[in-house]
């Protein structure tokens, strides 16, 4: 579990050094990973282009490509994933019937079970562990809100004190 | 008795085909509803309370001054400290219920001074969080008298008249084009396509106006056949993406030529066509460095769905519905229920979760 967990982590200090918000993802299947990816938030201009949905479109080019039932494939996946998935990815997750769910630090702002908890909405629901290398995930998300979101518009307020 | 018989009772004429069903949509003169937070329309919650009845009621507003000190009233700040005779001492649940202390025990070790001053006590059940509306307002107020701030863009919120009929109208014309859309999609794979097709599959189709200048931004129609995250809102998005020099999602077997990314140039025509009036395109988009270098303000650039408003078809899914939170949309209108998987009103009202960074605004009731 841990070598993932290390895998997403180097995923989301890429997407740090990238100045996306530092997520990282790996999906496995049976000890072997399928699809990894990060943030590609601010890259795309597309706020939903987080490090699961990239992953997600990784298996299905995958099973596209070679005439795989992605229905199927998903089932056996588990996502390690440094922060805790949002409500939308959290969604997007359970519609697709996966396994299981491995993440770091939990995510207060967005979480699909913090913020709110999505599994009361899906008759079937993933397996879900947190705290996985928690404090590793925090500190890249913090090292990031330090400086500011470099592609959000800046705010009136900021702009008057300089 | 009279002797003329009443007609039975006639349902409003549901359409039967896709063009009076979607003539319906765009003429109706019905007014759009609020999708608010449940705090605004179900019954509030009410947390018992003591009340003491004063002996003499010239010591009232001493009386009411000594225990604004001494028992401050906290999260139930918005209750009045007395009306007539009566006072509010304090939640039932600050007793110390181990002991089994009684009022009059729990009085006289806070405010040993107010000991002899009541009566008698009892327990009321009063509002336990401020009203928000007029009408809450004077509902709580028969029970006792509460401090309110009326807030009249809430109050018109929750009302039936929110949009002025020019403004309903475009509202209505642009949901009429998401139907035209689905049709549009729908009628490529389907000749003989039903009303019924429309209605009750699991499709949706989105069409996104930048009303600061009442134009058309992006459609996206469903694909989540061939895959899974597909949505239409989430194509929605990525389609506006492509407008400011973004996007993920490979479309390019679009025309090129289209004024709007990631659809069929065919699809804009027949809209042209058919919507005399309706325009279509972004604004500009401005890269950060340059709006710097001109020292142009952040609102002379497009930036994701900031300020857009979104309408579908079909009241979108938990993930569409949280991905047009991350995407900053301003106002979410949507015609169909989505029973099964709706996250603006069918399963929960996701634009009201208070922890959000950002929450738009709904309107449904087209029919």
């Amino acid at each position: 579990m841990v070598e993932f967990m290390k895998r997403a982590l180097e995923l989301a200090s890429e997407a740090l050094s990238a100045q996306e918000v530092p997520v990282g993802c790996v999906f496995v299947i049976n000890s072997e990973i399928i699809a990894e990816s990060r943030n590609s938030v601010n890259a795309t201009h597309n706020p939903t282009r987080h490090a699961e949905i990239n992953c997600i479109d990784q298996v299905i080019d995958y099973c596209k490509t070679n005439n795989i039932d992605y229905s199927m494939y998903f089932k056996n996946i588990t996502v390690y994933v440094t922060v805790e998935p949002c409500i939308m990815c959290a969604s997007a997750l359970s519609n697709l019937n996966i396994k299981e769910v491995v993440y770091g630090c939990a995510n207060d702002r967005f979480g699909g079970k913090t913020v709110l908890d999505i599994s009361n909405f899906y008759e079937c629901n993933y397996n879900l562990i947190g705290n996985l290398m928690a404090t590793e995930a925090m500190a890249l998300l913090k090292q990031f809100y330090k400086g500011a979101n470099p592609n959000a518009p800046e705010s009136k307020a900021k702009k008057e004190k300089v | 008795m009279s002797e003329t018989i009443e007609p039975p009772f006639k349902k409003a004429k549901m359409a039967e085909t896709i063009d009076d069903f979607i003539q319906q949509i765009m003429l109706s003169k019905k007014n759009l509803q609020a999708v608010v937070s449940d705090e605004f329309i179900k019954p509030g919650a009410f947390t018992k309370v003591y009340v003491g009845q004063v002996k003499n009621v010239k010591e009232l507003s001493k009386i009411i001054t000594i225990l604004n000190e001494k028992i401050p009233l906290k999260e139930l700040q918005h209750l009045k400290r007395a009306r007539k005779k009566e006072v509010l001492l304090c939640p039932v649940q600050s007793l110390n219920s181990i002991t089994q202390e009684s009022i009059q025990e729990y009085v006289e070790e806070k405010v040993y001074e107010l000991k002899d001053s009541f009566e008698y006590f009892k327990i009321m059940g009063l509002p336990s969080l401020p009203p928000k509306l007029k009408k809450q307002h004077t509902e709580y107020s028969r029970v006792w008298s509460c401090n309110f701030h009326p807030n009249e863009y809430l109050e018109k919120l929750c009302g039936n008249d929110f949009f002025l009929e020019p403004e309903l109208m475009k509202h209505r014309c642009y949901m009429a084009i998401a139907f035209e859309v689905a049709r549009y999609y729908l009628s490529e794979r389907n000749s003989n396509l039903q009303l019924s097709d429309i209605l009750l599959r699991d499709i949706n189709a989105t069409v996104v106006v930048d009303p600061s200048i009442d134009s058309i931004v992006a459609i996206s129609f469903d694909n989540r056949e061939n895959h899974p995250v597909q949505h239409s809102a989430m194509l929605a998005i990525d389609n506006v993406a492509k407008t400011q020099n973004g996007g993920a999602w490979n479309t390019s077997t679009c025309s090129e030529d289209s004024p709007l990314p990631g659809i069929d140039n065919n699809l804009v025509l027949y809209l042209k066509n058919k919507f005399a009036n309706v325009k279509f395109g972004a604004r500009n988009y401005v890269t950060k460095e340059v709006l710097d270098e001109n020292r142009m303000n952040a609102s002379d650039s497009p930036y994701l769905c900031t300020g857009y408003y979104i309408y579908m078809i079909r009241e979108p899914c938990i993930m569409c519905s949280m991905g047009l939170v991350h995407a900053r949309a301003n106002r979410v209108f949507f015609c169909l229920y989505n029973n099964r998987q709706g996250a603006l009103i069918s399963k929960t009202k996701l634009h009201c979760v208070p922890s959000l960074n950002h929450h738009f605004e709904v309107f449904t009731e087209f029919l």
